[in-house]
C-alpha cells in the first residue's frame, strides 16, 4: 500500500514546523482536542503526583503545620526496619504474584501449543474469571476458604486424618504471608496463561514442525521453540503481575491488615496506615512515591533483560 | 482552465530532498500519465498537487490560480486511492454523496448526480451495499465514481488498477480511458507500470529518483527516447545496452567494436567514439543474410527463450555480460544453450552518450 | 499428530487449573444460597435460598451500595471514553510540535498506582471539600481512566489507514466531522473494549473510596462489602450473598462480552 503515516514520531523533526503542513491538515487544532483530557487527567493525576513529591519532604500529621525534613522520609524508606520490612514483604509477594502464575501460565501454554484444544474458548473464559472479580470480594472468598474452623481446607485435611497441619491460615506467622501470596496466585495466572496462549498462536506451526522432524520430544520443543518466541509475552505477564504484587492494598485490608502482628504488611497498606491512621503523611507520601519508582524500575529491568535476551 | 502547471516544483523531507525543480504542464483535459520505478517521486508529485503534502519549493498551478497554500477541498479536484479509501461504514450511495453532502450541494442536485455517475459505471444495483460486502473491481468503480460526482477541475488517480488481478486490470484501464474521454477532464494518472502508461496516456511523463526524465506523447517516449532510462524504461520486453567503441568504417558507415561483437553499421554516421547503442527487441533478428539492411552477423548463446506464442523473444548472451534480446515471429526450435547468430537493423538501433546516458542524433541513411 | 495420551494431558492439566479457578466463586455462590443458620459450611449446596440476598439487598443496604457504584462506573466511563477519543485522536492522527512529550506524559499516568497518589488526593478534595461526593470517586477514576483510554484510542487511530482520512479532507471534511462520522463507525469494537475494561475497573476500585468516602450513603460495592464483613463476621451465607451481589454485574458483563475483556488485557497489556 502506498500510504503515508500520519504519526508525529515517524516523522522527522524538522518535517513538524509550522510553514511545513500541507494546507488543510489538521496541526494546531490538535491542542484543543486535547484540552478536555489535559485538564482532568492533569488536576487529578498530574497535580496530585507532584503534590505527593511536595508532601513527601514533610512531616506532617493532616491537621496541625507541617515540618521540612527533606529527603528524611526516604532514608526512612531505607532504615526504618518497619518500612523494610513491608518493602521485603512486597517482593517476597512477587514470587507468588508473578513468578508461580507465568510458570503455571507457560505450562499451559505449551501444553496447548502443542496440540489441539476444542472448546479451548470456554477454558479461557473460566482461568480468566479471577481476573474479572472484585478484590474485595475475591479476600472474602478466601477468608472463608482458609477459615480455621469452617474452611474447606482445613476440613479437608482433617478428613483425610492430616488434621494437625490444619491450622489459622491468616492468622499464623509463618504461614500468613504465603497463603496471601496463594491468594495472588489464583488472582493472576489466568492473566498469564492468556497472555502466553495469545502469544504462542503466534508461532508459526512449521518451526515446531521442524523441531519434531529432528526428534524432539515434548520438553525439548518446549525448551527450544516455545520459551524464546515467548520471550515478550513472558516480559508483559511478569511485569503486570509484578506490578500487581507491589499495589497489594485491597487483599491485605480485607483478609489481614498487615497482621498478624506485622507479618503481612506491605508498602501500600503502610501508605493508609500511615496517612489516615497514625498522623504520618509525609512519610505515606513518600512510601507511595518510592512504590510508584520500584515499579517503575522493576518494569524497565524486566523488558531490559527480555529485549537482550532476544537480540542474540 | 482545467490546466495543471508544475514550475520548478521541489520537495524535501529534511535535508533529504526527493523532487528536484519538477517542471510540467499539463493541457486542459489532458491524460497525463506519470510514470516511473518507486521513489521516483511521482507519488509525491501527486499528493502535493492535492494538498495532501506541502511544497517546498517552486509553484503548482491549477487553471490560472496558484494553489500552494490552498486546502485540499478548495482546490477542486478529485482522487482515486490505490487502496479505494471508502467510508466503510456507509452505503454506496452515501460514499458517492458524501463530497457533495460536504459541500451543501442541493439535494435533488446530489440524486441525480450521484445516479447518473452511477449508472456510467454500472453500480445502479449496489447502491444500498457497504464497501465490505463489494468486489474489488466494484470497489474500484465506486473510487472511480466517487471522484466523477464530483466533476472537478482535475482527477488524481494513484495507482488505481495495482489491486486488481490482470484481467480486471486491462478491462478497467480501457473503462477509465472511455471515461476520460467523455467527460474531458485533465487527469494526472500514477503509475509504476509503463504498459499500462503507454496504453492510456495522451502523454507519459517519465520521472527518475525525483526528476522528470522526459515527456512527450508514447510514440515519442518509443522512437525517441531522451536518454538511457526512458529507453530502457518504456517498451517490453526492455531495450538492451551494449556499450561499444565506435570508429569510421572505410567504405562508409561505422563501424562498432564490443568485446567479441565487431559489426559495420552502414549509413549510420558522426558517432562518438564511445557509445551506449539501444537495440529493441524487435530490431534484432535472426541472421538473414538475404536481409537487404541487417548488420551483423553477431554470434551468442542462447540464456533464456521466451514463448508467447505469436512470436518468441530470445535471450542471446553475447560476450561476458551483454545480453540482446532478440524478437522471433512465431514458434522458435531454439534452447537455452544453443549458439545463435543475429543481426540489428541500424536504422533502428538508437545511440547514447555513453558517459552521460543522454540520446543521440546520428546522420542515418538508412531506414530501419 | 499428538498422540492421544498428550491430549488427555493436556485436557487434564486444562481441567484441573479451571476446576480451580472456579471452585472458590462456585463455593461463594452457594454459599450464599444456602439456608441461613443451617450449620452447613463453606461451599456446601444444600438447595437454593433466595433470601439471602433480599437481606442483604435490604437490611445489608447493598441496594444503596450498587446505585451508589452504578452512577460513579457510569460518569467514569462516559466522561473518560468522550475525553479519549478526542485525545487518542489528536495524538494519533495530528502532528503537531509537542505531541511528543505531551504524549509521554499520559504514559507516565498510566504507570503511577493509585497508592502513590491517594494521599495528595484525599487532602486535595478535602480542602475542596469534595471528600464524601460522588465527585471525588469520579474526577480521580477519570483522570487514570483517560490515560488508559487516550493510550488506547491514540493506538485505534494509528491503525487507520492514511488514504482513508486524506479521502475525506479531499471530500470537504473537517477533522471533527471525520472523527465522529467517518472514523468512530471503524472504531466501536476499539470503543467497547474500551468500556468494559474501564468499568470493570472503576466498578472494583476499592482504596479510593475507602479513603474518600465516610457517609454510609454513598459507599460503592466494594467498599460496602468491606465494612460489611466488618459487621457480619459471623453470618456466612449473608456474606456470601453479599460478596456475590458485589461481583454480579462485572461477571455478567463479561460472561457476554469476554472476548473483549480478553482482547483489551491482552493487547493493552502489551505496552505495559
Amino acid at each position: 500500500m502506498a500510504t503515508r503515516p500520519i504519526i508525529a514520531e515517524e516523522v522527522p523533526a524538522a518535517r513538524v514546523r509550522g510553514g511545513d503542513a500541507p494546507p488543510g491538515e489538521p496541526r494546531r487544532i490538535g491542542y484543543v482536542y486535547l484540552i478536555p483530557a489535559l485538564l482532568i487527567f492533569g488536576a487529578f493525576t498530574l497535580v496530585p503526583l507532584l503534590h505527593a513529591v511536595w508532601l513527601s519532604f514533610f512531616q506532617w500529621d493532616g491537621i496541625t503545620a507541617g515540618k521540612w525534613v527533606g529527603l528524611g522520609n526516604y532514608g526512612d524508606v531505607f532504615s526504618d526496619p518497619v518500612q523494610r520490612k513491608a518493602f521485603g514483604h512486597a517482593l517476597l509477594l512477587i514470587v507468588f504474584y508473578a513468578l508461580l502464575p507465568t510458570a503455571i501460565g507457560l505450562l499451559l501454554a505449551g501444553v496447548v501449543a502443542r496440540t489441539h484444544v476444542r472448546g479451548f474458548t470456554f477454558f479461557r473464559v473460566v482461568l480468566f474469571l479471577p481476573q474479572v472479580v472484585a478484590l474485595v470480594v475475591v479476600a472474602v472468598m478466601w477468608r472463608m476458604i482458609y477459615d480455621p474452623n469452617d474452611g474447606p481446607i482445613n476440613e479437608a485435611l482433617r478428613a483425610v486424618g492430616l488434621g494437625g497441619l490444619a491450622k489459622s491460615w491468616l492468622g499464623d506467622f509463618g504461614v500468613a504471608l504465603p497463603a496471601v501470596g496463594l491468594i495472588g496466585t489464583w488472582v493472576m495466572y489466568g492473566l498469564c496463561m492468556v497472555l502466553l496462549t495469545a502469544g504462542v498462536q503466534k508461532i508459526p506451526r512449521s518451526l515446531y514442525d521442524a523441531a519434531r522432524v529432528d526428534g524432539a520430544g515434548p520438553v525439548r520443543e518446549f525448551v527450544a521453540v516455545t520459551l524464546p518466541a515467548l520471550r515478550g509475552e513472558i516480559a508483559v505477564a511478569l511485569t503486570l503481575c509484578t506490578i500487581q504484587a507491589l499495589r497489594n492494598f485491597d487483599i491485605i485490608y480485607n483478609t489481614t491488615k498487615g497482621g498478624p502482628g506485622d507479618a503481612t504488611s506491605v508498602p501500600a497498606y503502610q501508605v493508609y496506615q500511615r496517612a489516615f491512621e497514625t498522623g504520618q503523611v509525609g512519610s505515606a507520601a513518600a512510601m507511595g512515591l518510592t512504590l510508584a519508582v520500584v515499579i517503575f524500575l522493576l518494569s524497565t529491568a524486566i523488558n531490559q533483560i527480555a529485549e537482550r535476551g532476544s537480540q542474540r | 482552465m482545467g490546466a495543471v502547471r508544475f514550475s520548478e516544483v521541489r520537495k524535501s523531507y529534511g535535508d533529504h530532498e526527493v523532487v528536484h525543480g519538477l517542471d510540467l504542464d499539463i493541457a486542459d483535459g489532458e491524460f497525463m500519465v506519470l510514470v516511473g520505478p518507486s521513489g521516483s517521486g511521482k507519488t509525491t508529485a501527486l499528493r502535493m498537487l492535492a494538498g495532501l503534502e506541502s511544497i517546498t519549493g517552486g509553484e503548482i498551478r491549477i487553471g490560472d490560480r496558484v494553489v500552494n497554500q490552498v486546502a485540499p477541498r478548495e482546490r477542486d479536484i478529485a482522487m482515486v486511492f490505490q487502496d479505494y479509501a471508502l467510508y466503510p461504514q456507509m452505503t454506496v450511495f452515501d460514499n458517492l454523496a458524501f463530497g457533495l453532502r460536504r459541500r451543501k450541494t442541493p439535494k435533488g442536485d446530489i440524486e441525480r448526480r450521484v445516479r447518473e455517475a452511477a449508472a456510467s459505471l454500472g453500480l445502479d444495483p449496489y447502491l444500498a451495499r457497504k464497501p465490505g460486502q463489494l468486489s474489488g473491481g466494484q470497489a474500484q468503480r465506486v473510487a472511480l465514481g466517487r471522484a466523477l460526482v464530483r466533476d472537478p477541475q482535475v482527477f488524481l488517480m494513484d495507482e488505481p488498477l495495482s489491486n486488481l488481478d490482470a484481467k480486471l486490470r486491462t478491462q478497467t484501464r480501457g473503462e477509465i480511458k472511455r471515461l476520460q474521454q467523455d467527460v474531458r477532464t485533465t487527469t494526472v494518472y500514477v503509475t509504476h507500470d509503463q504498459v499500462e502508461a503507454m496504453t492510456m496516456g495522451d502523454r507519459i511523463a517519465v520521472m527518475n529518483d525525483g526528476r522528470l526524465e522526459q515527456v512527450g506523447t508514447p510514440e515519442e517516449l518509443y522512437e525517441r527516447p531522451a536518454n538511457v532510462f526512458v529507453g530502457g524504461f518504456i517498451g517490453s520486453p526492455a531495450m538492451s545496452f551494449i556499450t561499444a567503441a565506435a570508429e569510421a568504417a572505410p567504405g562508409g558507415g561505422t563501424r562498432l567494436r564490443a568485446g567479441e561483437v565487431d559489426l559495420v553499421l552502414p549509413g549510420v554516421e558522426g558517432l562518438p567514439s564511445e557509445v551506449a547503442v539501444g537495440v529493441r527487441p524487435e530490431c534484432a533478428r535472426i541472421w538473414d543474410p538475404s536481409h537487404p539492411t541487417m548488420a551483423g552477423p553477431v554470434a551468442g548463446e542462447v540464456s533464456f527463450v521466451e514463448a508467447l506464442g505469436r512470436e518468441t523473444f530470445v535471450g542471446v548472451h553475447v560476450g561476458e555480460d551483454r545480453r540482446v534480446v532478440v524478437h522471433h515471429d512465431g514458434r522458435s526450435a531454439l534452447l537455452p544453450g544453443d549458439r545463435v547468430e543475429f543481426g540489428v537493423l541500424p536504422g533502428a538501433l538508437r545511440f547514447f552518450d555513453a558517459q552521460s546516458g543522454q540520446a543521440l542524433a546520428p546522420a542515418s541513411r538508412v531506414a530501419a | 499428530m499428538t498422540s492421544r495420551r498428550e491430549q488427555s494431558f493436556t485436557y487434564a492439566l486444562l481441567g484441573v487449573f479451571s476446576l480451580i479457578a472456579l471452585l472458590p466463586i462456585v463455593g461463594i455462590v452457594f454459599t450464599a444460597l444456602q439456608q441461613k443458620g443451617g450449620g452447613a459450611s463453606f461451599g456446601s449446596f444444600d438447595g437454593l435460598h433466595f433470601d439471602n440476598f433480599k437481606r442483604a439487598w435490604q437490611d445489608g443496604n447493598f441496594g444503596t451500595y450498587l446505585k451508589s457504584s452504578a452512577i460513579v462506573a457510569v460518569s467514569v466511563v462516559g466522561i473518560s471514553t468522550v475525553v479519549s477519543i478526542l485525545a487518542g485522536y489528536a495524538f494519533g492522527m495530528m502532528r503537531f510540535r509537542f505531541a511528543q512529550p505531551l504524549f509521554y506524559i499520559f504514559l507516565l499516568g498510566l504507570m503511577v498506582p493509585m497508592e502513590a497518589m491517594i494521599v495528595p488526593l484525599y487532602y486535595d478534595l478535602r480542602d475542596l471539600e469534595l471528600t464524601d461526593t460522588y465527585w471525588a470517586l469520579i474526577l480521580p477514576q477519570a483522570g487514570t481512566s483517560i490515560a488508559f483510554g487516550t493510550f488506547w484510542m491514540r493506538a485505534f487511530f494509528r491503525s487507520v489507514p492514511p488514504s482513508l482520512v486524506e479521502a475525506a479532507r479531499i471530500d470537504g471534511a473537517s477533522s471533527w466531522f471525520t472523527l465522529w462520522r467517518v472514523l468512530l463507525p471503524l472504531a466501536k469494537p476499539a470503543v467497547l473494549t474500551m468500556v468494559v475494561l474501564l468499568f470493570m475497573w472503576t466498578w472494583n476500585e476499592f482504596l479510593l473510596a475507602l479513603v474518600m468516602v465516610t457517609d454510609e450513603g454513598l459507599r460503592t460495592a466494594p467498599l460496602g462489602l468491606s465494612f460489611f464483613v466488618g459487621r457480619n463476621q459471623a453470618d456466612l451465607t449473608l456474606l456470601a450473598a453479599g460478596a456475590v451481589i458485589v461481583a454480579f454485574p462485572v461477571v455478567v458483563l463479561y460472561v457476554f462480552l469476554q472476548r473483549h475483556f480478553i482482547r483489551g488485557m491482552v493487547s493493552g497489556a502489551v505496552k505495559g
